[in-house]
């Protein structure tokens, strides 16, 4: 069995070959299906390497709290309030033990000036733990300090790409700039970390939460807390995460007197990662399912050329069976020459999406996972594909009677 | 000569079409042919001498009648059987030889035994042997299109005794060639003949009918005479008012 199909399959390479220019074109859809099959795995795999190291960069045991409710889905953000303030921040800094550091974030888009130069800026109010809890280094200078907040000093950390706006190859450490008309020392540089969910990191200032809340956004009062856009949460270690999401749920629920449904949102690291996860995942899927369309377009082509093949060749075919071919060496002879056809198609598609994703991977900074799972698929398919639409032409060919196919 | 039957045909009869569409292209033939014997079918265009080449190369099965093949009854066999049949013990020669472009000479020769699954050394060797005895040993590895017609032919007729057939069926083997080549052809032909093989050819030209030992005269979807020698044959074309010897090479 083995020797037949093989002789057969040279029997095919030798026919195949003495036409290269037809079985060239017929391979074309079969070629270019599986590359972009092979090619959007292999991006989108890259996409969501990417983005998990994106979030390992954040931190693995850090929650966030979030005002407001959250509804279901994946896609869905939580509905704006004010219903997390400072003081919750404290108090589950003082209250939870499974925490290890609590970082409140009170954010504006802000108006920032040094010299000539001029910007805005994401200007967050948080406290001097922030470092420590988004696992964030700093680059030049220093972070704020506990002292500072608490003396309602104008100190500014800024992102390393909002330094660079400013203040070019300039050292900014020192230097005085103004933010909505208050002059800020410049302290420190923030190290370098990427964009993360559309947001880029680097484009920030980072200032003590008490005077962006009394000076920046005027809301000190001796009667309320400052509102805040989230709180982040660093737990003990990530055997925690589930007792500290647990704990910061019951807390905030005593604090706000929550009867029903919570009015605040705590997200794991663990969550945003899977919702990011399964959003490319979903890409992933459409992106392969339209390239799967033209490998489906592509076995068309191949039944097609087969067709006209078989209706070209019934001379060879009546001599075949004059010669003793059976129905089913026949049947076995153009089956095979399909499968080649798209063997050979796929072949070269994967040649292409290789080349095609290495160049990509070079020219982007996503990383192009070429998966052998992803190969072997397509060779699978191709494969199936030139059996699948190989076996009607082949019908033809054996069906047809010797006498008929002989005459000339 | 032995008496050895090889062919026996009998009442056999074909049609084509059915009802008032139908065509009869065989009417009750009866024939008997012995081994060794080299026969000539002639006959003009339309008198079922094709269609009785098919049903005796098994391509085709009769409407009615028996057809015995070495005593054996191959009338009625199944597609594949009937495959089998074409492949061990007919050997086909053709007008247009029929050889597959894109193989060299010894693997068309060799086709046939891809067919019966013979080891590849055997049929390497067989298909050496056959090309040897047409006298092409020096152009095995040749493709058919740097071979000259006479060459190609001789190929053809290498693939066609390569399995060692009990009958040679030769449809116009020279109608494609001149009448130099022709006469290259008949001589393997005679060869083969001398050793021992049945060969029935279906021919037009009287010159190459007079090479075989026995004419059969086919007309109107009968055999009007089974058993002419070339001599006879003159006679009875000369004879017969409906077929001068000239209807029958000017369809050439």
């Amino acid at each position: 069995m083995a020797v037949y199909l093989a002789e057969n399959a040279s029997m095919a390479v030798r026919t195949l070959s003495a036409n290269k220019l037809r079985s060239g074109l017929t391979m074309l859809g079969i070629i270019i299906g599986n590359a972009s099959v092979i090619a959007m795995i292999a991006v989108g795999q890259g996409a969501q390497q990417f983005i998990g190291k994106q979030f390992q960069s954040l931190g693995t045991n850090i929650l966030f709290v979030l005002p407001g409710i959250a509804p279901e889905g994946p896609l869905a953000s939580s509905i704006p309030a004010e219903s997390l303030v400072l003081d919750d921040a404290e108090a589950m800094a003082r209250e939870v033990p499974a925490i290890a550091g609590v970082a409140p974030e009170k954010s504006d888009r802000l108006r920032v000036t040094w010299a000539d130069k001029d910007t805005q800026v994401d200007v967050t109010g948080t406290n001097s733990e922030y470092p420590s809890v988004r696992n964030a280094g700093v680059a030049k200078g220093r972070f704020f300090s506990m002292l500072e907040l608490q003396q309602h000093q104008r100190v500014a950390v800024l992102g390393s790409e909002t330094a660079r706006t400013l203040f070019g190859d300039r050292y900014p450490v020192g230097a005085k700039i103004r933010i909505r008309n208050y002059s800020f020392r410049v302290i420190g540089v923030m190290a370098e970390k990427g964009a993360s969910m559309g947001m880029n990191q680097d484009e920030a200032i980072f200032i003590p939460i008490s005077v962006m809340a009394s000076q920046l956004t005027g809301e000190d009062n001796a009667y309320t807390s400052p509102s805040l856009q989230s709180i982040s949460v660093s737990a003990k270690s990530s055997e925690n995460m589930s007792a500290a999401q647990f704990q910061i749920n019951n807390l905030l629920r005593l604090r706000h007197n929550v009867k029903g449904e919570n009015d605040f949102t705590v997200r794991s690291q663990q969550e945003l990662l899977q919702t990011a996860d399964s959003i490319t995942g979903m890409l992933v899927v459409l992106m392969a399912a339209t390239s799967g369309i033209s490998l489906l377009v592509g076995g068309i082509g191949i039944m097609n050329i087969m067709l006209v093949s078989v209706s070209e060749r019934t001379q060879e075919i009546g001599l075949r069976k004059a010669l003793g071919a059976t129905h089913k060496d026949i049947q076995v002879q153009f089956t095979v020459e399909a499968v080649i056809l798209a063997l050979t198609g796929g072949s070269i598609g994967i040649a292409i999406a290789v080349a095609g994703t290495v160049i990509f991977a070079a020219l982007t900074p996503l990383e192009a996972i070429v998966s052998p799972v992803a190969i072997l698929l397509a060779v699978g398919v191709s494969g199936a594909i030139g059996l699948g639409f190989g076996v009607l032409p082949a019908r033809n060919a054996a069906r047809l009677d010797p006498i008929i196919a002989l005459r000339s | 000569m032995s008496a050895l039957e090889i062919i026996r045909l009998e009442q056999i009869s074909k049609h084509y079409g059915q009802g008032d569409l139908e065509v009869l292209a065989l009417h009750k033939i009866n024939l008997l042919v012995n081994q060794g014997e080299y026969c000539a079918i002639m006959g003009p265009s339309g008198s079922g001498k094709s269609t009785a080449m098919q049903i005796l190369g098994c391509l085709d099965r009769p409407s009615t009648g028996r057809y015995y093949l070495q005593r054996q009854a191959v009338d009625s066999l199944h597609d594949d059987e009937l495959a089998y049949i074409r492949n061990r013990k007919l050997g086909f020669v053709f007008q247009q030889f029929h050889l597959l472009p894109q193989l060299t000479a010894m693997e068309n020769v060799m086709l046939p035994m891809t067919y019966a699954g013979l080891p590849h050394k055997e049929r390497h060797e067989r298909a050496a042997y056959a090309l040897n005895q047409v006298g092409l040993e020096q152009r095995m590895s040749y493709r058919p299109n740097q071979l000259s017609g006479g060459q190609q032919q001789r190929v053809a007729i290498a693939r066609a005794i390569v399995n060692q057939p009990i009958l040679l069926l030769a449809d116009e083997p020279t109608g494609a060639l001149d009448s130099r080549t022709s006469q290259e052809i008949m001589n393997i032909f005679q060869s083969l003949n001398d050793r021992g093989m049945t060969i029935i050819m279906v021919t037009h030209d009287f010159e190459t009918a007079r090479l075989c030992q026995r004419i059969i005269w086919f007309q109107d979807g009968t055999i009007i005479n089974n058993a002419l020698t070339p001599e006879e044959f003159r006679e009875f074309s000369r004879g017969s008012s409906r077929t001068a010897p000239t209807a029958a090479t000017t369809h050439l």
